[in-house]
């Protein structure tokens, strides 16, 4: 049982924070909303957090919780006014980086990821750049590992599907 | 896709070698299936491109300045545990003669919210937050004792969020007169001297659905809810967006409250 939390690894932890509640979000300000909820959230339940373990897949859990809860919140009733969603529809309008180097299939994988259903979307993220474990994934999600394992599965061959044919450029050097 | 349902195991290692978690031993299996399937091998080099072009794309993400909030939330020192120390003064506390508005509206209290509630809210936030002088009858120094006060005239545990999150402190509180019943009234203000007010009294009858509603009256925005008994609204003058975020603090920590000042 934690009295506080680790300043210094909260304040590291956002960046990351700010990733996930855009991929859940999709609006980068709605995102930033999620987020400031997701520190306040903690801080209420500095006491669940068991010192030493993962803080950042602790804080993922608290902001899946509560963007989940506000959505269903949102919209329990039509003359409820949307908390995760300002009306904006599901617009999928995240900032791709534009550099000169900034390359068509960047720009087109961005997009495509905008268009799969959020919780396919949610587990592709957690795993391909926030490298979670699969373990690790159904627990803040709060879902079997198997279900982890075809979201994540059907988030690819969709992706797959829009990308139409593979571009010859989109092998990767490593 | 017809592959997946033919090979779910085959097709969830292929996942999990692009991922990097395979457990150890399976990896050259794995490498060695993929040698001899070149459908397989396609599908292992498309699925790693999608994952560096992710990160590309993502991790640009990381890099971008963070608003000064977001630090200050996170950051945030524990003030309930700093409220909670204080201890009560018996205070003096003069019941204030409060506004009166009774005959108003007639439909009070139907099922749900009154939506009168939402426009007694909005008048009695813009008489008290005009006053200058005396906004508040008891004041945030003695924000134990007001929650203690309140919680027995209100007839429910009442409950002071902590609003610093969002950059509001507390000013006080006062009871006022609703059509029905008693109303708290908690007063708070941020830096530009911005004020809120949070109101609550508890309902006629039964418990509703926790909804966000939002209604502007005379200027006044006000976010109003149910929860546990009580209807619950935040007024002020900030614009809607600015007022939700504020409401979803307030509503989380009424809802839970861990932070803010109890009564006890």
């Amino acid at each position: 049982m934690a009295l506080t939390l680790p300043h210094p690894d909260l304040v590291a932890a956002i960046p990351r924070l700010r990733r996930y509640a855009r991929v859940l979000t999709g609006d980068a300000n709605r995102a930033d909303d999620l987020v400031q909820d997701t520190l306040a959230r903690a801080w209420e339940k500095r006491t669940l957090w068991q010192a030493g373990t993962d803080l950042r897949a602790w804080l993922f859990t608290i902001m899946h919780n509560l963007f989940v809860n506000q959505r269903a919140l949102a919209r329990r009733d039509a003359r409820t006014v949307s908390i995760d969603d300002e009306g904006a529809g599901d617009a999928w309008q995240l900032p791709v980086q534009a550099t000169q180097f900034t390359r068509v299939e960047l720009t087109e994988v961005m997009q495509s990821v905008g268009k799969l259903p959020a919780e396919q979307r949610e587990v592709l993220i957690l795993a391909a750049v926030e490298e979670l474990r699969y373990e690790e994934i159904a627990e803040v999600m709060s879902i079997p590992i198997g279900t982890v394992m075809s979201r994540l599965s059907r988030a690819r061959e969709k992706l797959r599907r829009m990308a139409g044919e593979p571009p010859v450029q989109l092998k990767v050097v490593k | 896709m017809n592959t997946i349902n033919a090979q779910p195991a085959d097709d969830h290692l292929l996942h999990a070698y692009v991922d990097g978690q395979l457990p150890p031993g399976s990896r050259a299996d794995v490498e060695a299936a993929i040698a001899r399937d070149p459908e397989a091998a396609a599908r292992v080099a498309e699925f790693r491109a999608q994952n560096a072009l992710l990160r590309e794309g993502m991790d640009a993400w990381l890099d971008e300045p963070i608003p000064a909030q977001l630090i200050a939330a996170a950051t945030r020192p524990a003030r309930a545990a700093h409220w909670r120390q204080w201890v009560a003064v018996a205070a003096t506390l003069v019941i204030g003669v409060a506004m009166g508005w009774t005959g108003r509206d007639a439909t009070l209290a139907r099922a749900g919210i009154p939506t009168t509630f939402a426009r007694e809210a909005a008048f009695a936030h813009a008489i008290y937050t005009a006053d200058v002088r005396r906004p508040v009858e008891v004041s945030a120094s003695d924000a134990q004792s007001l929650v203690t006060w309140l919680t027995r005239r209100v007839g429910q545990t009442a409950h002071a969020p902590d609003l610093s999150s969002v950059g509001f402190e507390l000013v006080g509180g006062r009871l006022i007169a609703g059509n029905e019943k008693p109303t708290a009234l908690l007063m708070y203000e941020n830096a530009a001297k911005q004020r809120l007010t949070l109101q609550w009294r508890k309902m006629a009858s039964g418990t509703g659905e926790a909804q966000f509603r939002y209604d502007v009256e005379n200027g006044v925005g006000v976010f109003y809810w149910i929860d546990d008994a009580c209807a619950y609204a935040l007024s002020g003058s900030l614009d809607r967006r600015q007022l939700l975020a504020v409401a979803r603090v307030a509503y989380g920590q009424i809802a839970s409250p861990d932070a803010g000042v109890h009564a006890h």
